[in-house]
């Protein structure tokens, strides 16, 4: 699975980020992790704002907050 | 006098700055306000917001919509670019993401507020009036420049700004309860400042320790320095026990609350009521109230501990704790983001005021002109400053005599165009945008300077 976590390195985006990787390995889910921290990369995609998470290059809506941990867990879930 | 006293008077003014800062003005109106800003940053949904801002939204909507974002949703710098270039690429297009980007640092409910209580609040006030005026304006004058190229953008994608989202009731109840906690702590109207009881702490040293405070940070009207009280020295104490306690209990509240995240939050609300009795350090027997510490209950306090224990109700009570956390690690990640630099930043800007003789700005901005508020604005370009500091040095210059309308023109343009936030435009929006943006902040900053200029002293 490869997971992309979107923003510039704001403070948001490490906890996302963080987050993410715990979910994964909790559940043992095999899963590359990218930052995008690039711009235009970033609006490449279809987001409002920042952070945001894209699995497997199907956008994941929450952008500009930072996810609960069930809900990550939702997606890592469904992908 | 030689270099070594002058150094000394050079730190004595940084130092008395700070105090006088800590003790007065962070306390009742910087604190509450990083909990509203973290508030703002974690329970709206930007969704809701932007909702208004999409390809097909209306000028009437998405143009005061863009204002109102900037001051919701642009507490942090690190929102406003990714939002200003999905507004500029995908959603209604140049016009709002400018006025977006023009309004949102400039009346944030941080910038706002301790413009307000350091500053006045005729400037605080001119500064969201005119703000979101002139943002507006300017982004319907760039729409309206480059109405051509804007026709041409690709129509991809603006699927994001299609989502809907509300704001529940209780958040907005919330937000009332936190606004009311600000207003409460710094507005000075009779009914909260006055005193319905006092009474007198005993004791010969606080009248001796009052004595030696005026002479270590020697108060100086002229020079608006303020001097450290008695009783400022204690809240100063306060804040510091806050700092360690926030350290230990906030810094990873997104991993769960622990005994010293109650310790801080107790600490807060407790400095809060404390800051909100009049202490007053009386000295000699002769006075009425004899020697000792005069302490006064005022009608703040009551609406303090009143609108506080509310606060505490509806988090514990209405918010789960997934909000709560969220609230408390974003208003504690702005607090680490801003206060070491401003507290920096007040330091420098206390002594600037002993180095910059007043002569030279009462000559370039003591009076309220083209040229002067001109230079206000330039200044503002030049000069970088972090996030907030833009209001210690705007207080230095104007204890050195700088007139209120340049000093609006300096403080509507400085956080909207230092050379840094000119670069990442110039990366969104193209240097030929750039340059025309520039050029019309520069000049709507230099005419609010001087309509405002007309209108006060």
């Amino acid at each position: 699975m490869e997971i992309k976590i979107l923003g510039g390195g704001c403070a948001k985006c490490e906890r996302l980020e963080k987050l993410a990787r715990e979910v994964a390995a909790e559940m043992g889910v095999e899963a590359t992790f990218t930052k995008v921290k690039d711009l235009d990369a970033i609006m490449a995609y279809d987001v409002v704002s920042t952070p945001a998470l894209v699995i497997d290059e199907e956008e994941v809506k929450p952008s500009g907050r930072v996810p609960r941990r069930e809900e990550i867990v939702e997606w890592l879930r469904t992908a | 006098m030689n270099a070594l006293e002058y150094l000394a008077v050079l730190l004595q003014t940084g130092m008395g700055s700070l105090a006088a800062y800590l003790a007065a003005h962070v306390l009742l109106c910087l604190l509450p306000a990083f909990f509203i800003a973290g508030a703002l940053s974690v329970l709206i949904p930007k969704e809701a917001v932007t909702k208004y801002l999409g390809r097909d939204a209306p000028k009437w909507i998405s143009y005061p919509a863009s204002a109102f974002g900037g001051f919701v949703l642009a507490v942090c710098s690190c929102t406003i670019m990714p939002l200003f270039a999905s507004i500029y690429k995908k959603g209604a297009g140049l016009g709002p993401a400018l006025t977006f980007l023009f309004v949102g640092p400039a009346i944030n409910i941080l910038a706002i507020t301790f413009t307000g209580v350091q500053i006045g609040m005729d400037i605080a006030l001119a500064r969201i009036v005119l703000s979101a005026l002139f943002g507006i304006g300017i982004g319907l004058l760039m729409a309206w420049f480059f109405r051509r190229e804007d026709k041409t953008r690709a129509p991809d994608g603006g699927g994001a700004f299609a989502q809907d989202a509300q704001v529940p009731a209780r958040t907005w109840a919330f937000f009332a309860l936190l606004l009311a906690v600000l207003i409460a702590g710094t507005l000075q109207v009779g009914l909260l400042t006055n005193s319905y009881a006092t009474f007198t702490l005993p004791g010969a040293w606080a009248g001796e320790f009052q004595a030696w405070l005026d002479s270590v940070v020697p108060p100086n009207p002229s020079l608006g320095i303020e001097g450290v009280s008695v009783y400022g020295v204690f809240l100063i104490g306060l804040l510091m026990l806050i700092g360690i306690a926030a350290w230990l209990g906030l810094n990873k509240v997104d991993e769960g609350i622990n005994g010293w995240t109650y310790a801080a939050l107790g600490l807060i609300s407790l400095t809060l009521v404390v800051a909100s009795f009049k202490v007053v350090a009386s000295d000699g027997p002769s006075t009425s109230s004899g020697q000792g510490l005069s302490v006064g209950v005022t009608g703040k306090l009551i609406t303090e501990v009143a609108l506080i224990a509310a606060v505490w109700w509806m988090a514990i009570r209405r918010f789960d704790v997934y909000e709560v956390q969220d609230w408390l690690w974003e208003t504690w990640r702005f607090v680490k983001q801003i206060i070491p630099l401003l507290l920096v930043g007040v330091f420098v800007a206390g002594m600037a005021r002993t180095i910059i003789p007043a002569t030279w700005i009462e000559t370039l901005a003591g009076r309220n002109t083209v040229w002067a508020n001109l230079v206000g604005v330039l200044f503002g370009v030049f000069m970088y400053f972090p996030t907030l500091v833009e209001v210690p040095v705007a207080q230095t210059f104007l204890s050195l005599g700088m007139h209120r309308g340049p000093l609006l023109a300096y403080l509507l343009a400085d956080p909207a165009l230092s050379l840094q936030s000119i670069l990442i435009t110039n990366s969104v929006i193209g240097r030929k945008k750039t340059a025309v943006y520039v050029a019309l902040v520069t000049i709507f900053s230099t005419l609010s300077g001087l309509i405002f200029g007309l209108f006060v002293k």
